[in-house]
């Protein structure tokens, strides 16, 4: 670790003159910066400030007066303990009160992943073998072309042909997540409430008549979309159709991000963005070669969560499609789910194993998340997509 | 420990909020280095009355903005009088008055409703205590624009100009976690994070709060209390419903508690049809009361 303090932000800082103390802090700071908290230079520069104005020789004032500028949640506060007890190695232990809610890891603690990556993109391959519609699979149960009269019909007998109604399902997703009204509201020229503001402004000109009244009306709610999908050898019955109907949900709606996951977690929003849908699955078993050596639900979920927490915010809807067989210890599994649940409007999980009468969600990974889900629904057939739209609603 | 820390801690004491050095050294730096305080916490474990608390330690007013989803820059920060301002137009019609007049005066400070941000920031005289309540219950567009205001108190009116703080307030936000809160804002911010008390911690607030409860009562429903919270409940009680029950045993002129009295009363403390059915269970099997009552 470089021992380097004449770059120090916190020379600038008077009474933390001692180079000592200083080059402890900026150390104590870049440590806590290492292990992922939210310490930059501004944050040592305050920290430098706090130790000015507490006892010096009193262990535990420093301690709480760091700790309180130096963590920013809960799940810091375990990291800012142990690196604590390092920088200040004499003097009694401070008790530690165990937190809930545990930041997820920071990149540096993952084990290094698994490089088992089999080449296995063969079921994507044969998936976009049979994309060109229903031709190749002569014999198999087409739909009737209006949902309602379908009547329950498991994915995996579906051939491409229910393309289209998959398309039906989604736009009617899309549809209703479209047009959600906000909390706020914006100006109109026509709406439910006056909008005193612009109209007081205007009667202004025509000294004082209320002659033109102006409105305002509900925004529309955003409401975002990221789903999850677990494309491992267990779902290869149901895989497919999901595919398809991510790809008809990222068609139909603007804000959907789309991921697929076995041992490893892969974006495939933009493979999904082209206009064909064989062109889409081609493109994704091209680049998805994350078919084989079991399913690790946990870890996949987990990096969702640190890598791309940008993407949920609490008009997210995270929906997870999966069966829940997990070879990730079950405490992987909820700290991923605890961390995206803060973080997302609503977390749904979706299991295709849950349309048969006599599943029973027993797995240790399906037991480990269920406390932490909002919603969990079938997704065996057209039906229970359909039925889907209305716990999208925030 | 700090002379002034040392102040802060007994202030509150005094006040009647039983604190300790973590939260005292917090506080205490929130004033002195002049950030925001956000104090994170369960619901029900005295996160607000810090705030209050504070207010009465500094003797200054306290103002205090309640969030919730919605929650817009009109309703935090100013709203015109509209209704005063028709009158207003209306009274002065025959006058003669210039358009540009007429605005002057409707757009004045006496038509001006300040609404808790504005009031903060344009605060006379010894700067008061700012709670902002429940963060997470608002929206990342307020988060965004409450940053901006909590940065350089000072907001701009369009129609007045800036209006800039003379005294700094000093800040507090209380977050449940129901939302996460974004990095800018905690950065932003003085961190404490306050856990379910102590048995001894909670008896102790017990014995500020509800003095009047008997000593003996108070250590049997501090007990319980904390094995309520080991089990896993939907909606842990906090240490509000311990004095709600606290108060309630009192109302009741309660003894001693036993079972029986420990069932009639539980709706004090459980807000969950299934947490109550949990430990109306536990209370079958003899469980939860037994250790308390086996004290005596």
């Amino acid at each position: 670790m470089a021992e380097d303090t004449s770059s120090s932000p916190l020379r600038a800082v008077d009474g933390v003159r001692t180079p000592g103390i200083a080059a402890a802090l900026t150390r104590f700071c870049r440590s806590l910066h290492d292990r992922g908290l939210p310490v930059s230079p501004a944050e040592s520069v305050d920290a430098a400030r706090a130790l000015q104005a507490v006892d010096l020789g009193d262990r535990a004032e420093v301690y709480f007066a760091l700790r309180a500028v130096l963590t920013t949640a809960p799940g810091d506060i375990p990291i800012f303990d142990e690196l604590f007890d390092q920088l200040w190695a004499t003097g009694p232990r401070h008790p530690v009160t165990p937190i809930p809610g545990p930041r997820a890891p920071t990149p540096r603690a993952r084990p290094p992943s698994t490089t088992a990556q089999t080449v296995a993109a063969a079921t994507l391959a044969r998936w976009a073998r049979v994309a060109d519609a229903g031709t190749e699979e002569p014999g198999t149960w087409r739909l009737p072309s209006a949902l309602e009269t379908s009547g329950p019909q498991v994915f995996t007998t579906f051939d491409d042909a229910a393309l289209p109604d998959v398309r039906r399902v989604a736009r009617r997703i899309a549809r209703r997540l479209a047009t959600r009204p906000s909390r706020r509201w914006r100006a109109a020229s026509r709406g439910v409430r006056l909008d005193l503001r612009r109209t007081v402004r205007h009667a202004l000109r025509t000294a004082g008549d209320l002659s033109v009244l102006l409105y305002r009306k509900r925004r529309i709610r955003r409401t975002k979309l990221v789903v999850l999908c677990d494309v491992s050898g267990s779902m290869d019955l149901y895989a497919r159709l999901l595919l398809q109907f991510l790809f008809a949900l990222q068609h139909s709606f603007a804000r959907v991000e789309t991921f697929v996951f076995a041992t490893r977690l892969s974006r495939i929003t933009n493979h999904l963005s082209g206009r064909e849908y064989r062109q889409a699955v081609e493109a994704v078993s091209r680049d998805v070669g994350d078919w084989n050596g079991g399913t690790r639900i946990g870890t996949s979920l987990g990096r969702f969560a640190t890598e791309w927490r940008r993407l949920t915010d609490r008009r997210t809807v995270v929906i997870i499609l999966s069966d829940g067989w997990d070879t990730d210890e079950p405490a992987a599994m909820t700290e991923a789910l605890t961390t995206i649940r803060r973080r997302a409007g609503k977390v749904i999980w979706l299991n295709p194993l849950l349309g048969s009468p006599e599943y029973q969600p027993l797995t240790r990974g399906m037991q480990a998340a269920l406390p932490h889900l909002d919603v969990f629904a079938p997704a065996h057939n057209l039906e229970s997509l359909d039925a889907l739209a209305q716990h999208l609603l925030l | 420990m700090r002379a002034e820390v040392r102040r802060i801690y007994d202030l509150m004491e005094r006040e009647g909020y039983v604190t300790d050095r973590g939260i005292a050294t917090a506080v205490y730096l929130a004033v002195t280095l002049r950030k925001p305080l956000l104090v994170e916490g369960h619901p029900g474990v005295g996160k607000t009355d810090i705030a209050k608390v504070l207010a009465r330690v500094l003797d200054t007013e306290l103002i205090r903005l309640q969030c919730y989803e919605g929650l817009d820059a009109s309703t935090a920060l100013y709203e015109w009088n509209y209704p005063k301002q028709l009158l207003h137009i209306k009274l002065t019609e025959g006058a003669g008055h210039s358009v540009a007049h007429q605005e002057a005066t409707i757009f004045s400070d006496d038509f001006l409703l300040k609404r808790p941000l504005l009031q903060a920031i344009s605060c006379r005289g010894r700067a008061p205590v700012l709670l902002i309540d429940e963060i997470d219950r608002s929206d990342e567009e307020f988060e965004a624009f409450l940053l901006e205001v909590l940065s350089d108190f000072q907001v701009s009116i369009p129609e007045l100009g800036t209006v800039r703080a003379t005294e700094t307030p000093a800040v507090v936000l209380t977050s449940n976690r129901a939302r996460e809160l974004s990095e800018a804002l905690r950065r932003r911010c003085l961190y404490v994070w306050i856990d379910y008390p102590s048995a001894e911690k909670e008896l102790r607030i017990v014995r500020t709060k509800v003095p009047d409860l008997d000593a003996h009562l108070a250590a049997q429903v501090t007990g319980i209390m904390q094995g309520l919270r080991s089990l896993s409940l939907t909606k842990v009680p906090g240490i509000a419903e311990t004095l709600d029950w606290g108060a309630a045993l009192v109302a009741l002129h309660a003894q001693h508690l036993d079972q029986e009295l420990v069932r009639e009363t539980l709706g004090c403390v459980l807000k969950d049809e299934a947490d109550l059915r949990t430990v109306e269970a536990r209370l079958d099997a003899g469980e939860l009361v037994g250790v308390a009552a086996g004290g005596e």
